[in-house]
């Protein structure tokens, strides 16, 4: 029983993780029906910009972190005015494809001036430091992480439904063209949109990072926080981190009990399973729209 | 008139083709075609390939080094007068881009020997070719059982095999530690399969058994459900076999989940201050088995490494065990260049090179036999590993001699 009881909490713990990268999707794809592939790699940058605050010019991580937020806002917001706004006859296959162009770029760059040598990053919190209840164990950090997950997307849930500027974005998501007619600035927003997600992305990265850093680490993040969007819904904010845990759930689940050589494919199983059965997303209601 | 005029010419083309073919028969048999691929009055084109991107880039050291270990023979006058032509390429540890890399250097350059070369399956992808082509190939980059099971004429391995590292790990704990219950995680693919087949048959000798053996998937991130299984085996030896990051990642998850175990990596994972940093400690009592001289060694030969290191390399580049690797494992090469002599043939370095016996650079010792296909050993010119155990810092303390187990 305290073996099944760690492999949960393990899994709600690596859940955590997912559900930061599964959120900041969510935030662009809320907008602009985009799935947003350049998503980790705009976390990564930020997080080795802070990285080199810290390492080149020695400041605190108090004065790094923050510069790495507001420089995922401002990345966030340029990648979307200067290059996804200039696409021609944009459909959603080409800016998609335009993502994932983006995404090796940036972590070209990350090779090309950090290097491929691990690192990791100072932080307050040891990552190997654990909390026990007994015999299950769970990070300080992991904590943080779930905590940070939570409050963000109570925060970001609040914003969407309550603010006149998150309501703007839902309905320049629902309707670009009577968004406009209606006075919203539908540009301005996919730019605030992009620059949100961007430091969403960023928290995501920050965390992981005093575990260890090097230019792929954000690509499982990623691809697992894609698979909790799909699988909560992309359209679903508490869908997605719901989705984010029950992928990490299950992905320990078949470790333990099924086959550990597989478990990390598991993640691409549900993916399929959830398409076929419910594409909408476990937490969304399905909805056509008129043409 | 017109038609006679028309015969002579082309009876002066007709003459003028065939002195044209015989001249080319006899300078080209004289001088080009009896001329070895790859080897000109005064160069030597010598390849390597290896990751400076991807999941596998930190090992991208070892080719950058052989070409500055390259660079210092050059400036000293080369080899018999002749300057080595390095090419290096990235295949960013993908088996496919070694294939293509290797095949478009080989046809279009000429390579006149391989070097090197990091990665099993990206140096499998190359082998029949290479040796289907008579091409040398010394040092894999990797410790491989592939190289030498079944011999090849032209492959010298000079790479301690990565079962031996095993079996000295085994006997290092169960004899001077006294642990009996040994686990292992591998990265499942040939590198880790054949460390495994090196800890089960040396704890065959003392009647045991691995009480836990768990595949780690090379996308494998979050590696609690690998550390659950190892704890609840009581594992008293925990071998690990995996890429740098993943056996960090290994430690550090051991660490959190409270797994006191005595590990134990592969070579791959000795170089201690780079494991020490990004562990932020947690690799401290680590034990490894390593293939080369250490960092700090006083040896002459690593002295002179060090200044070449000094003064060819850029300042973003890390003095470390995986850097000077990449002059170690091309100083077999450059000995059999040497003993081969001016007149230079793939043959009369495949001789030089068998002629090899007890030579010593930052390695082991290196010797190599006449090709004999029945005996794999002929083409495994060293085989040795010493341990060394992390400390606070990552320093390293020795704590075995050279140790070879076949």
């Amino acid at each position: 029983m305290i073996d099944f009881l760690q492999i949960i909490v393990s899994g709600i713990a690596v859940g955590s993780s997912y559900a930061l990268m599964g959120l900041a999707m969510v935030i662009i794809y809320k907008t602009t029906e985009v799935p947003n592939f350049v998503q980790g790699e705009m976390a990564l940058i930020s997080v080795f910009l802070a990285f080199m605050i810290i390492n080149s010019y020695g400041a605190p991580v108090y004065v790094a972190f923050p510069c790495a937020l507001a420089f995922a806002a401002v990345l966030g917001g340029f990648l979307e005015f200067a290059v996804l706004r200039r696409a021609k006859e944009p459909n959603i296959l080409s800016l998609i494809v335009i993502t994932m162009g983006l995404e090796m770029v940036l972590m070209g760059i990350v090779s090309w001036k950090f290097g491929a040598d691990a690192k990791t990053m100072p932080f307050p919190i040891s990552p190997y430091d654990s909390v026990a209840l007994g015999e299950i164990f769970i990070s300080g950090l992991e904590l943080l992480t779930m905590l940070t997950a939570l409050v963000l997307m109570i925060a970001i849930f609040l914003f969407y439904r309550f603010s006149k500027l998150g309501v703007a974005m839902k309905a320049t998501q629902q309707n670009k063209v009577a968004a406009r007619l209606m006075g919203i600035r539908t540009n301005r927003i996919n730019l605030l949109t992009w620059g949100m997600s961007s430091v969403v992305g960023c928290v995501a990265g920050l965390l992981i990072s005093p575990v260890v850093m090097d230019p792929y680490m954000m690509w499982d993040p990623m691809l697992k926080g894609f698979t909790a969007a799909v699988v909560g819904g992309m359209t679903s904010l508490p869908g997605s981190v719901v989705g984010a845990y029950i992928v990490g759930v299950i992905e320990h689940l078949f470790g333990a009990y099924v086959s550990i050589e597989f478990k990390s494919v598991v993640a691409f199983a549900i993916i399929v399973l959830v398409l076929c059965i419910k594409p909408s997303g476990l937490f969304t209601r399905h909805y056509v729209k008129k043409v | 008139m017109r038609n006679l005029y028309g015969k002579e010419w082309v009876m002066k083309k007709k003459v003028f083709g065939v002195c044209v073919l015989l001249l080319t028969a006899v300078f080209g048999l004289s001088g080009f075609g009896l001329a070895e691929e790859g080897v000109t009055d005064t160069e030597i084109h010598i390849a390597q390939w290896g990751p400076q991107t991807g999941p596998a880039a930190a090992w991208g050291s070892i080719p950058r080094a052989t070409g500055h270990y390259f660079q210092m023979l050059n400036d000293e006058g080369g080899i018999h007068g002749r300057k080595i032509v390095y090419h290096m390429f990235d295949d960013a540890y993908n088996p496919a881009k070694t294939k293509a890399g290797v095949k478009q250097l080989q046809e279009d350059v000429g390579i006149f020997a391989w070097v090197g070369g990091v990665g099993t399956a990206c140096g499998l992808a190359v082998k029949n070719y290479l040796m289907a082509k008579k091409v040398p190939w010394v040092t894999p980059a990797t410790g491989s059982r592939h190289w030498i099971d079944p011999p090849q004429k032209y492959l010298f391995s000079t790479f301690a095999l990565y079962s031996t590292g095993a079996k000295v790990h085994c006997k290092y704990a169960y004899e001077q530690q006294g642990l009996k219950r040994f686990a292992l995680a591998y990265q499942n693919d040939d590198y880790g399969k054949a460390y495994l087949q090196g800890a089960k048959e040396q704890l065959a000798k003392y009647g045991l058994k691995l009480v836990e053996a768990i595949p780690v998937e090379f996308r494998d991130t979050d590696l609690k459900p690998h550390v659950r299984k190892l704890k609840k085996a009581k594992a008293q030896a925990t071998l690990i076999c995996l890429t740098p990051m993943h056996a960090a990642r290994i430690v550090m998850t051991g660490r959190q989940m409270r797994f006191n175990t005595q590990w134990m990596a592969s070579s791959p994972c000795s170089d201690f201050p780079l494991m020490y940093k990004i562990t932020k400690g947690a690799w401290e009592g680590v034990i490894a088995a390593t293939f080369a001289e250490l960092p700090d060694s006083d040896l002459p030969l690593m002295k002179k490494y060090r200044a070449a290191y000094k003064k060819y390399a850029t300042k973003e580049e890390r003095w470390g065990i995986f850097y000077y690797a990449g002059f170690g494992f091309a100083e077999p090469l450059v000995e059999g260049l040497k003993r081969a002599g001016r007149d230079l043939t793939r043959e009369k370095l495949v001789s030089a090179m068998e002629g090899i016996r007890d030579f010593k650079g930052i390695t082991g010792h290196i010797n190599f036999a006449p090709f004999d296909p029945k005996d794999p050993w002929c083409r495994q010119g060293q085989d040795e590993v010493f341990l060394v155990q992390c400390q606070k810092g990552g320093k390293y303390k020795v704590i075995t001699d050279w140790i070879e187990i076949r």
